[in-house]
This record gives structure tokens, C-alpha cells and sequence, in this order.
């Protein structure tokens, strides 16, 4: 009998721009099925951690396995969610064209998309709940709307680990939740997600585990147990209003 | 068919120039506009400027090196060549020095074209005996003057970049709106970049013979930036943009024939024309179609006047005329938001009377409740009281919960407004059930004690007692309840706050 290997498997891995470590020695390995969130102050390193799993940035040492594999043998097993400040949302797309985007990496470049390729796309719309916008384009969309026309992109393109920058950046209390609900369906289907996240308050409940970093690793488990006052306050450092939110929290229980 | 073709052949024999520039200009303007989308849409356009400039020193480089070393005047593929590779080493210093220092590459771009352009002209000059490449052709085109050579690199430089494109759609597209995703799926990002840059050069270098190094551009983006205003698929873009590219070539090398005008400017002018005219009728993206929607949308102001004027009201119906009179704006734009609110199902229309519903009364009650906690908030920071309603009905469309608990709050819940007129209650929290902090509660509200705060622990108060809330004493800032037992206490504002009540319900 095998075990098996972990989603996402990271060994000392460190990495540099400059004279100082962007990561430094982080070890950590998330097993498949999880939805694991990524906490740290800015320029704790969080783009970095995801830009190094997929395969973007050269570490100066350690490894990224995923599922086992080296990362660069796994092109296409990765989906990136990217942030929607990073997204040209004049580019003239529908929502459509963007989902069937998610298939580009299984067909030659030169032959024509197949019915089977806009069956998932159309599957994967309807997952997200996206398929009566699918010919708008798509900087007619609400904020929540565009996150989740991405995350159907992610999902056509059949990876098993999906990583999200900072999907909850500047939507309403609403649109979060739909958001969430999404992130939960796609979960319950057996893949893995890694999600940037920026708001302390929210991480216990929406994660099953969380990665803390400051260029090293400073805590990865159970939100219960990475969101321990001491660790945080070390962390953040002055970063008070944090610190006494979760503290009044820890005081109602 | 048959008919095009006697024309043509008519054309040709009459005047073989005229055929020549046709073809030419036909297959340069189509593949320009073609290619000009992924430059408009990658934002690239100073750059591929810079590409057309830098072309002036490719050219004299390959015009001398074909005549002094094999004694070849005038070779067209050996100026192609040396063009492409001026374009390749500015391409290549742009992205270089621009990488190692601080400068920004819009002007490290600007830096390196106008070098190189000034070094084509300084060998131009230099070796003027030996060049004869004609400045003026180069800087402004010819397209009558496109010999069957130049023809035949166009037409290999239109297959070939067509082919590319097509054959590329997917891969460049994504590359173009998502490079990180393009990277990940392996899609070799740095290899279709310089992919496109051939391809832009290819195309510059053809239209050149057009109109010129300095309209080039034009020919590139203005076609691509007209199909960018009317099309929502990157697919139709580049057909709309082939299309108004030729369009642009065939009207203005009309118009330049009948007119007797430098056919290069002629057709850039023609193309901005174009540009221009879709920019104010475009469907959507349009200027005319943005003031429409500007125009028919009702502003918030007007569509919260007509609810306060109902609300005002004797039993919240009012007939059109007195809105008319009392709601400042036209007639026809009062309409509009009576219409507009009918939808939203706040008010109900019934012949030349307006009544409001529930909802729209709920609405209309925050819009005045916050109207007067912005008076109350003015008039406490100061302002003269003849500017208070006026101040306040600028200030209160920003009416959203936090803005108003906190005005609520910081006023200490104040019950009248400066002109001592009436503030509504706190309907959002004050529900039955709900609970809230006694602060909140006005005369008549009765509730049960929840929690009592380490301030509020030194008055009688305890959880579990039924306190009823009477009028308020003093400045309006103490707030009186009664409790079960009929004891009477008194609490000022931090106090009150420190007591959470749960609402009877009107059942219970």
C-alpha cells in the first residue's frame, strides 16, 4: 500500500531578488482536498510562495514537488487565479472566451477548440454560476462576478491545485460569500486550493489550515493554533488593531 | 466578376502605377490593422514608432554594405534585412538599459529611436555620395512609386504575417491579456514576444512605402483603436480593424487621385476621420452613447427629492402637481424618476396620485433621517444656520449604515434636529427582537435587559428586568427608563451604552 504524496510538497526552499531572502527556508506539505489560506504582512513573501509553485521564479535552493513531481513536470496541473487589479478588464474578451482560455493547454495551437472543450467550459460556467453572462464582456461584470469567471477558467483547465491571489481583495460582504461558496464546491470536488489572504479576521473561518509568512514560515496548521496572539503580535509587529481584534475575539468565547 | 476584371485589365494598361498601388496599399493597410490590434491592445504603440524611426539607419546600413562590398546598388532585400535588424538591436536596447537603470522605458524608448534615426541620417548625410535613398520618399511614403520587388516583399510580408496570426490566434491572445497564465500553461512567452515584434517590423517596414516613417503608425493603430471602440471578441477586432484598414487606404488613395494630395497623408487623415466618427457613435463604448446613458439614468438626488416630498405628505399620497412644485428640476425629469422609483416598487402611481409603499417609505424615512442627523452634525461643527439645509441636502445621499450610526452616535443620538423638527428613530436596529444598546431606545420602548457593562453596573439595572423607556431630560442627553418595579433611573449617554436590551416584539 502507498501513501499517497502530498498536492503540494515544499522543502527548503529559499529565494532572493536582492542581498535580502524574499523566502527563506520554508518547508511545509499540504495534502490534497485542502483549502489552505496564506497570511502575512505585505512583502512577507505570499506572491513570491505562489509565483515559486508555479514555477515562475528560480528558488536559490529547495524544492516545489507537486503531487510528487518537480513543478516544472507539471505544467497544467496548476491554475492560477490572478488578482483582479492585474486583469486588463478592457481586453476585448466575453466571459466565454475567457472559460474556454482554461483549454488552450490541451490543444495544439494550431487546430481548432473542440466541442468537448466548450462542453467544459460551458460546465464549468455553469459551476460557477456564470452562464447566462457568457457573452458579455467582461468589464461589464460586477467584482464578484469577474472572480468567479476566472475561477471557471481555472476549473476548465483541469488542475488539481488552484492558486488564488487575494480573490476577497475589495468585494462586498456578499460577494465574499459567493465567493467562498464557490471556493468550498470546488474543494468538495477533490482539488486542492491555495488562497492569498488579507484579512486576519475572516481566516479562521474560512480555512482548514493556514501557511503563516514572513519571508520564513512561521507557523502552518489548524487556524485554531497559526492564529495564536504571540505568533501574530511577532509578526506583525505594531500592527496593534490586529492584535487586540483577535484578542477581544479569544475574550467572548 | 468578369466585369472587375476587364476593369482592372483596362486599369493596368492605361496606367500600370495605379494597379501596383492599389495592390500594395490593399495588402499594407489590411495587414497593418490586423497587427495593430495586439500592438493597441499591448499597449505597445510608442514602440512600434520607435520601430518605423529606427528603420531610416537600417536601411542606409544595408544600402552601403550591399554597394561597397558586392557593388549592388539599390537591393531591396538587403534594406528589409538591415530595417528588421535595426528594429531588433532597438527592441533589444530598449529592453536592456531600461532593465539596468532607472529610466522608465517610455523614455528610454524615446532616448533610442531618435538616437538611431539620427545615426541613419548622419551615414545618410556622410555617405551621400554613394546613397541615394530618397529622405523625403522614406519620411512620407510613395505609394506610386512601389516597384514589382517592393510588391513581391509585401505580398510575402502580408502571407506570412497573416499566416503567423492565424495560426497564433490562441497563444497570442492569452499572452496578450494573461501573460502569467500563458506561462503557466508552458506557452513560451518570451519566443511569441519576439514573434510579434518580427511580425510589427515586417509590417512597419511595408508600410513605410505607403505613407512614410512618420505616418506608419497611424496606419498601425488608428484602424486598430477604431475596431477597438465596437468590438467585445479579440476574433472580430482584428477582422473589423483589417476592414476599416483598408477602408481608410481606399477612400483616402481616392481622394488623393481626385484631388491631386500626398496620397500617404490622405489615407492616415481618412483613418483618423474614421477613428473619430466611431468614437462619438459607437454602440457602446461611444461618446454619444455615454451621454445617452448619462442623460436617461436619474440621479440619486432628484429620485430621494420626490420620496422626501411624499413622505412629507398627509398620508403619504400626493398628487403629481404638488412634486412638480416642490421638487426643483424638470418636469420631464421628474417623470423619469417617478417612473424610476415605480419600478423599484417604493412608490405607487394611481391616475395623477402618488402614494409610497412600505418599502418606499422605509427608504424615504433614512433619506430624511439622515437628512437631519447632517443637519444636527453641521450645525454642531459650526456651520451659520442659513446653510444648514442646504449643506445638509448635499450631504445626505451619503445615508449608507455606518455614516449614520456613527453621525447617531457621535451626535448622542440625538431626537431633534437643530430646527427642532422630529429625527426618525434607528428603524434599522430597532426592531422587534433585535437587540441593541438602550441609547438607542426612545420614549415608548420596551425591552428586557441582556448584559449590563462594567459602567452600568453601579445603577440598579440587572439582566433579566423589563425597563421601559420615558422622554428625555436635561440637553436631551440623559436618558430615563422605568423598570418592572416601577424605579426610575437615569443614565447619561455612556451608561446607556454600556446596556444591551433585547426589543419586546409587538406580538409578545
Amino acid at each position: 500500500m502507498d501513501t499517497s504524496p502530498a498536492a503540494i510538497e515544499v522543502e527548503n526552499l529559499t529565494v532572493s531578488y536582492g542581498p535580502v531572502p524574499a523566502l527563506l527556508d520554508v518547508s511545509f506539505a499540504i495534502p490534497p482536498g485542502q483549502l489552505v489560506g496564506v497570511i502575512g504582512p505585505n512583502g512577507s513573501g505570499k506572491s513570491t510562495l505562489i509565483k515559486a509553485i508555479l514555477g515562475f521564479v528560480k528558488p536559490d535552493l529547495g524544492t516545489v514537488k507537486l503531487f510528487g513531481e518537480p513543478a516544472d513536470h507539471a505544467i497544467g496541473r496548476v491554475a492560477y487565479v490572478p488578482q483582479r487589479g492585474s486583469v486588463d478588464w478592457d481586453f476585448p474578451v466575453t466571459v466565454r472566451d475567457v472559460a474556454l482560455m482554461g483549454r488552450y493547454g490541451h490543444v495544439s495551437w494550431w487546430k481548432d477548440l473542440t466541442a468537448e472543450d466548450k462542453r467544459i467550459a460551458e460546465e464549468a460556467l455553469e459551476m460557477v454560476r456564470m452562464s447566462e453572462f457568457r457573452d458579455r464582456q467582461i468589464g461589464q461584470l460586477s467584482g464578484g462576478q469577474q472572480q468567479r469567471v476566472f475561477m471557471a477558467r481555472a476549473m476548465t483547465q483541469g488542475a488539481d491545485i488552484l492558486l488564488l491571489d487575494e480573490p476577497f481583495a475589495g468585494v462586498d460582504a456578499a460577494t465574499e460569500h459567493a465567493i467562498l461558496d464557490v471556493l468550498e464546491r470546488t474543494k468538495a470536488s477533490g482539488r486542492t486550493l491555495v488562497v492569498v489572504h488579507h484579512d486576519l479576521s475572516t481566516a479562521d473561518e474560512y480555512f482548514d489550515a493556514l501557511l503563516l509568512l514572513k519571508q520564513r514560515l512561521f507557523a502552518f496548521g489548524p487556524p485554531a493554533t497559526v492564529l495564536h496572539p504571540e505568533l501574530l503580535c511577532e509578526v506583525y509587529e505594531g500592527a496593534l488593531r490586529v492584535f487586540a481584534d483577535l484578542s477581544a475575539k479569544g475574550d467572548s468565547q | 466578376m468578369n466585369g472587375v476584371y476587364q476593369w482592372l485589365v483596362a486599369l493596368h494598361q492605361q496606367n500600370p502605377h495605379l494597379i501596383k498601388a492599389l495592390l500594395a496599399g490593399t495588402m499594407v493597410s489590411t495587414v497593418c490593422g490586423v497587427v495593430g490590434c495586439f500592438i493597441v491592445l499591448r499597449r505597445t504603440s510608442f514602440l512600434a514608432d520607435a520601430l518605423a524611426h529606427s528603420m531610416l539607419a537600417g536601411v542606409v546600413c544595408g544600402y552601403l554594405f550591399m554597394k561597397l562590398v558586392f557593388s549592388v546598388p539599390a537591393s531591396a532585400p538587403a534594406m528589409l534585412l538591415g530595417s528588421l535588424l535595426a528594429g531588433f538591436i532597438t527592441v533589444g536596447m530598449v529592453g536592456f538599459v531600461s532593465k539596468f537603470s532607472r529610466v522608465k522605458e517610455d523614455a528610454v524608448i524615446g532616448v533610442m529611436y531618435t538616437g538611431i534615426f539620427a545615426f541613419g541620417g548622419v551615414l545618410l548625410s556622410f555617405f551621400s555620395q554613394h546613397v541615394h535613398v530618397d529622405l523625403v520618399h522614406f519620411l512620407t511614403g510613395d505609394v506610386l512609386a512601389v516597384r514589382d520587388a517592393d510588391l513581391w516583399m509585401m505580398a510575402g510580408v502580408t502571407a506570412g504575417v497573416l499566416a503567423v496570426i492565424i495560426l497564433c490566434f490562441r497563444p497570442l491572445q492569452l499572452i496578450s491579456f494573461d501573460t502569467v497564465m500563458a506561462a503557466s500553461i508552458g506557452i513560451p512567452v518570451l519566443a511569441l514576444d519576439y514573434l510579434l515584434t518580427i511580425c510589427t517590423s515586417l509590417v512597419v517596414v511595408s508600410g513605410v512605402n505607403i505613407v512614410g516613417v512618420i505616418l506608419v503608425v497611424g496606419l498601425l493603430i488608428t484602424p486598430a483603436s477604431t475596431a477597438y471602440m465596437l468590438c467585445d471578441r479579440l476574433s472580430r477586432m482584428l477582422v473589423v480593424s483589417a476592414l476599416f484598414g483598408f477602408l481608410s487606404f481606399a477612400i483616402g488613395y481616392a481622394f488623393s487621385e481626385k484631388l491631386n494630395v500626398a496620397p500617404g497623408s490622405a489615407v492616415v487623415l481618412v483613418s483618423a476621420l474614421q477613428f473619430m466618427l466611431i468614437f462619438f457613435v459607437a454602440p457602446r463604448y461611444g461618446f454619444l452613447a455615454d451621454w445617452m446613458r448619462r442623460r436617461r439614468s436619474v440621479p440619486q438626488q432628484l429620485i430621494e427629492d420626490v420620496l422626501g416630498c411624499v413622505l412629507r405628505a398627509p398620508g403619504l399620497a400626493v398628487g403629481m402637481e404638488t412634486i412638480y412644485q416642490h421638487v426643483a428640476g424638470g418636469t420631464d425629469r421628474i417623470q423619469r424618476a417617478i417612473r424610476s422609483l415605480e419600478r423599484r416598487e417604493w412608490l405607487q402611481v394611481e391616475g395623477r396620485t402618488v402614494k409610497l409603499t412600505d418599502d418606499g417609505r422605509r427608504e424615504a424615512k433614512r433619506v430624511l433621517r439622515s437628512h437631519r442627523l447632517w443637519e444636527s452634525y453641521l450645525a454642531h461643527v459650526g456651520t451659520p444656520e442659513e446653510e444648514l439645509h442646504h449643506q445638509a441636502h448635499r450631504l445626505e445621499h451619503l445615508h449608507d449604515e455606518a455614516t449614520v450610526d456613527y453621525l447617531d452616535d457621535k451626535l448622542g443620538h440625538p431626537t431633534k434636529d437643530p430646527h427642532g423638527a422630529a429625527i426618525p428613530e434607528d428603524f434599522v436596529h430597532l426592531t422587534p427582537g433585535a437587540t441593541v444598546k438602550a441609547a438607542l431606545l426612545r420614549q415608548g420602548h420596551q425591552g428586557v435587559v441582556v448584559s449590563v457593562g462594567p459602567l452600568a453596573s453601579k445603577t440598579p439595572l440587572r439582566a433579566g428586568m423589563t425597563v421601559t423607556s420615558c422622554p428625555r431630560q436635561g440637553d436631551d442627553d440623559v436618558w430615563v427608563f422605568t423598570t418592572d418595579t416601577s424605579e426610575q433611573v437615569q443614565l447619561d449617554h455612556k451608561t446607556a451604552d454600556d446596556v444591551v436590551v433585547r426589543l419586546s416584539g409587538n406580538g409578545d
